[in-house]
């Protein structure tokens, strides 16, 4: 297995992360199954998400990760026919209760999508937009929330003399980030990103990865990846899924070194996948 | 090998330049026809303002500017006095209220029908959106003039009129008293008949909102409504104002239904229940058996007609430039 490390250190550039002490758990996945419809997606899912810690997802597509990823904040509750059953808690909120208020859920759980999905509005409104669904402040207090959140989504001095142009007229990159600013803005403690760089350019993937760096000391992340580097790179924990199943869940830089399970080696030395 | 290379020999390059040569004819052919078909929208049109000038000028000799202002329609004085205020008030006031009306309730209808209707639900709505649409404007008229036309004056206009009685300006606009055929029963119809074109382009504008954008609105924590009204709405602008411009063009010209119940009176009210006349109802009720200065009044109107749509839909060309610029674009 050395020599696949070696391997991953040449081609990810990064050097590994030095594995942290456990963390408290901030998200509790426990015997978590979901259904699209009859098809049986997730096969009982038991994980934690360590609070200010970088999870990640890898797997083949369709192994349900991207699933996984929109129970967290009740997303499949859009459409009919799809349900999970288990238990998946917040500290202490049960996720999956029926009566749960799920803008309040949506506020504590952020979204980073795919695709980047600036709102058709200006840059100001697309921060001060989410920010003004919960929060009455004035314009003063407004504008250092939004300069906040577009620093914290590293793309203040890019957009800073223009932030009444149109979110739409900004490059894949820079709306991506604008997407992290937004859901930064709302202050949420849980970060969900699904594939945030696979629309990207390299020199915006590194700025994304740097900015999921930075965010993991605030927030709890979890971040669903297709780029094996990637996870390496920005995540402290990774799972491997498979078919539904949670196959390993480990530290990531002992996934990456050495994986107990045959299927986790097998895809993350792309024998298949 | 050898049967390849007797292939390109026999084939040569000269047949190849035919080939494309060939293409090249179709490809003229397909310029020209393409062209001409374009240019005959601009002949038409062109040619049916010429006819409408020509037709009209006679009668815009005679009236000059003051057709504009004059309220007084009275083709057999003596002189004849004929003045296109009354039609073109009643023309706007109709198609204001019918938009009024048909807006919200259209945008309505799609808005449930995208994003919150039951999937079982779904069809029979939209189904009966479309059928609406496909209704002869006669079959309006005619249900407006027996059916709707009574029900209002018995009970609908009463109602108003006895709330806003005494209410500066609300009482002048719903004064009594009812009547079977009035400006606002005309408008009433006039929303229901453009209701189907609202509503349908924007189930269809709607429905081509990325799904993620609209799951990025939810996942910051917005409501049905908030989604709709800060993400669905500004994404599909532009399709929306089209709709309602379609919609709006319709109304402005409608003319049968119109011409049933609006009860042909050429004298200005301010209450929207007394009866009064559309541009093209005027036409409608008095062409056939119109002659000469008459005739070319008429004609007249409709030019009129023509240059209103075309100042109303500039309006709303304009008013869309503006909300581009707003949104930042």
């Amino acid at each position: 297995m050395s020599d696949l490390s070696v391997s991953m250190s040449a081609s990810g550039g990064l050097p590994q992360a030095p594995v942290l002490p456990e963390a408290p758990a901030k998200v509790t996945v426990r015997n978590l199954n979901f259904y699209y419809g009859e098809h049986h997606a997730l096969k009982n899912i038991n994980l934690t998400l360590g609070a200010n810690r970088v999870t990640a997802f890898i797997g083949p597509s369709g192994c349900g990760k991207s699933t996984l990823l929109r129970i967290f904040n009740r997303m499949y509750d859009l459409y009919p026919g799809q349900r999970a059953t288990g238990q998946l808690m917040l500290d202490q909120t049960n996720i999956l209760d029926p009566k749960l208020d799920l803008n309040l859920l949506r506020a504590r759980v952020g979204m980073v999508f795919q695709k980047p999905t600036p709102f058709p509005m200006t840059i100001y409104e697309n921060i001060a937009f989410g920010i003004r669904l919960y929060e009455k402040i004035s314009k003063s207090e407004m504008d250092d929330r939004v300069e906040k959140a577009l620093r914290g989504g590293a793309l203040w001095n890019e957009v800073k003399d223009k932030l009444n142009a149109s979110g739409l007229s900004l490059s894949g990159g820079q709306q991506q980030r604008l997407c992290i600013a937004r859901t930064v803005a709302v202050r949420p403690e849980v970060i969900l990103f699904d594939e945030p760089c696979s629309a990207l350019d390299p020199i915006s993937t590194a700025k994304v990865e740097e900015l999921i760096q930075e965010l993991s000391e605030n927030y709890t992340i979890a971040i669903v990846t297709h780029n094996m580097q990637q996870a390496a790179r920005v995540s402290d924990k990774t799972a491997f899924m498979y078919l539904g199943e949670l196959i390993e869940f480990d530290d990531t830089s002992k996934i990456f070194t050495s994986p107990t399970d045959r299927r986790t080696q097998d895809y993350i030395t792309g024998r298949f996948g | 090998m050898a049967v390849q290379s007797d292939v390109i020999d026999d084939a040569g390059p000269y047949d190849r330049a035919k080939a494309l040569g060939a293409f090249k004819l179709g490809d003229v052919t397909f310029y020209w026809i393409t062209r001409l078909s374009a240019i005959s929208v601009l002949l038409i049109l062109g040619g049916i303002i010429i006819s409408l000038i020509v037709g009209a000028y006679p009668a815009m000799r005679e009236f000059g500017f003051s057709f504009l202002w004059t309220q007084r329609w009275a083709p057999s004085a003596d002189p004849p006095v004929l003045g296109a205020l009354g039609p073109m008030y009643g023309t706007l006031v109709t198609s204001f209220i019918a938009m009024l009306i048909a807006i919200p309730v259209g945008l309505g209808i799609a808005i449930f029908l995208t994003e919150l209707c039951p999937q079982w639900l779904r069809r029979p709505i939209g189904m009966a959106i479309e059928l609406l649409a496909g209704i002869p404007s006669i079959i309006y008229g005619m249900w407006g003039f027996f059916v709707l036309g009574p029900f209002l004056a018995n009970s609908f206009q009463p109602f108003m009129i006895r709330i806003f009685d005494g209410v500066p300006v609300l009482g002048a606009i719903f004064a009594g008293p009812p009547s079977y055929l009035s400006t606002f029963n005309a408008a009433l119809i006039l929303a229901i008949m453009v209701l189907p074109f609202i509503t349908s382009i924007s189930v269809d504008v709607f429905k081509t909102v990325p799904p993620v954008l609209k799951e990025a609105a939810y996942g910051v924590g917005c409501t049905t409504w908030e989604v709709v009204r800060s993400v669905v709405i500004p994404y599909t602008r532009v399709g929306i104002i089209g709709g309602v411009m379609l919609a709006l063009g319709r109304a402005l010209g409608e003319t049968m239904a119109v011409t049933f119940i609006i009860g042909n009176s050429f004298r200005i009210s301010s209450s929207i229940f007394a009866p009064g006349t559309t541009i093209s109802a005027a036409i409608a009720s008095e062409f056939a058996e119109s002659d000469g200065l008459h005739q070319s009044g008429l004609i007249l109107l409709g030019l009129l007609l023509f240059v209103l749509t075309f100042f109303v839909l500039a309006a709303a060309r304009l008013m869309l430039m503006r909300l581009d610029k707003k949104a930042g674009k």
